[in-house]
């Protein structure tokens, strides 16, 4: 297994990863493909893609690290979304106190 | 002086050492003949440069004496940011005794922070009791007592209805020697998990993702000309930014104290040199 991280065992703030929906969504109409977010990130979220149209994709959104938004930043085209914060960090409250709740 | 922007420099001038009385004025026309008090009295303090137009008469006259000015202000410049179109007539008019003001209002609050910041530098931070942990060429510490921390490996620590903000020893050995800081602006209000602020190294870009809600009242710009303070010592005068908090209690849920967080990186930490390696081994295989 070459990949980082693993992704069914990972948790952030004791709720497993994959209930957590947070990573970036790219805009298709702004990217223009330059992969500098690719090259920028260290948790291999994005990967390469055959597709002309979409060249770029987010290829394990649950590497992604919550609340981290770094790769924007290197996003000329403003091309990269990230999800409502303040939604998340209500969600993963909500889902702490479900489990502590059992 | 014979220009209405140099008559707004003047202005400037005479505002600023009526308002603080440590300041004290250098004529620029006895300091050009070579005046000795002059020379010492340079060479000894803080230069604040109010240049009126472009020939920028000031600063070449304390440059030739090898200072840096601690401030420079150019009337031209700040006029353009104040819409302030120059006169013809020499006597200020309401406008301009305005904008006057509020450019020794700038400065003086410039002095201010400055003086604030001096003390920060020179205020004596408790001795901290660590966890620690060596991992390869790597040292690791995290506080026991007294600090917060996010997953994001951030810290907050906070003192009253204020709290100091910084990057744990995880995150600046994961950055390594960082060299530029980019701070939010003082008096901007962050919810928990914003972006505040970001630093540099040769190796990355990295963000401070706030632990806790609040409003920015101060940033460390000892950091600015020390960035490397972050790295040597991330706790205490490596800190980022101050602000006044919100609801610490709410902001405490979704945060570990020193012993959990502890264990929480010493985890992350394990899980990265184990991919490493088997990263390494699958190369070699």
């Amino acid at each position: 297994m070459s990949k980082s991280y693993d992704a069914e065992k990972e948790t952030f703030m004791g709720v497993p990863r994959k209930k957590i929906p947070w990573c970036p969504i790219i805009d298709y109409d702004k990217c223009n493909f330059c992969m500098e977010c690719d090259k920028f990130c260290p948790h291999n979220v994005y990967a390469k893609n055959n597709d002309e149209k979409q060249q770029l994709i987010v290829k394990n959104p649950y590497n992604c690290v919550v609340f981290c938004r770094a790769c924007a930043k290197t996003c000329a085209p403003d091309a990269l979304k990230f999800p409502d914060k303040s939604e998340i960090s209500k969600l993963i409250k909500k889902l702490r106190s479900e489990s502590s709740g059992d | 002086m014979d220009k209405s922007l140099g008559v707004i420099a003047r202005s400037v001038a005479l505002k600023l050492i009526e308002n603080r009385p440590e300041i004290q004025l250098i004529c620029p026309v006895l300091l050009n003949t070579g005046d000795e008090n002059y020379e010492n009295f340079i060479k000894s303090s803080k230069v604040i440069v109010i240049d009126g137009c472009m020939t920028r008469c000031a600063t070449k006259l304390v440059e030739k004496r090898d200072k840096r000015p601690f401030k420079r202000i150019f009337i031209p410049d700040m006029s353009k940011k104040y819409k302030i179109k120059p006169r013809k007539e020499l006597i200020l008019n309401e406008e301009n005794e305005k904008f006057a003001e509020q450019i020794m209002e700038e400065i003086s609050e410039e002095l201010g922070e400055d003086e604030v910041e001096e003390v920060s530098k020179s205020r004596e931070f408790e001795i901290l009791d660590f966890f620690d942990i060596t991992v390869d060429k790597y040292y690791f510490k995290v506080p026991k007592e007294g600090y917060y921390f996010n997953e994001n490996d951030c810290w907050i620590k906070p003192e009253g209805k204020k709290a100091l903000l910084g990057i744990t020893d995880y995150l600046q050995n994961a950055a390594a020697d960082i060299l530029f800081v980019e701070f939010p602006e003082i008096g901007s209000e962050i919810e928990q998990f914003d972006d505040a602020g970001s630093f540099e190294s040769s190796k990355t870009v990295l963000q401070l993702i706030s632990p806790g809600t609040g409003k920015i009242i101060r940033v460390n710009k000892a950091l600015e000309n020390n960035p490397e303070l972050m790295n040597q010592d991330s706790y205490q005068r490596g800190w980022f930014i101050e602000i006044e908090l919100k609801d610490f209690e709410e902001d405490k849920e979704l945060l570990m104290n020193g012993p959990d967080y502890f264990e929480y990186m010493k985890e992350k930490i394990m899980k990265e040199k184990n991919n490493l390696e088997q990263i390494g081994s699958e190369k070699d295989v």
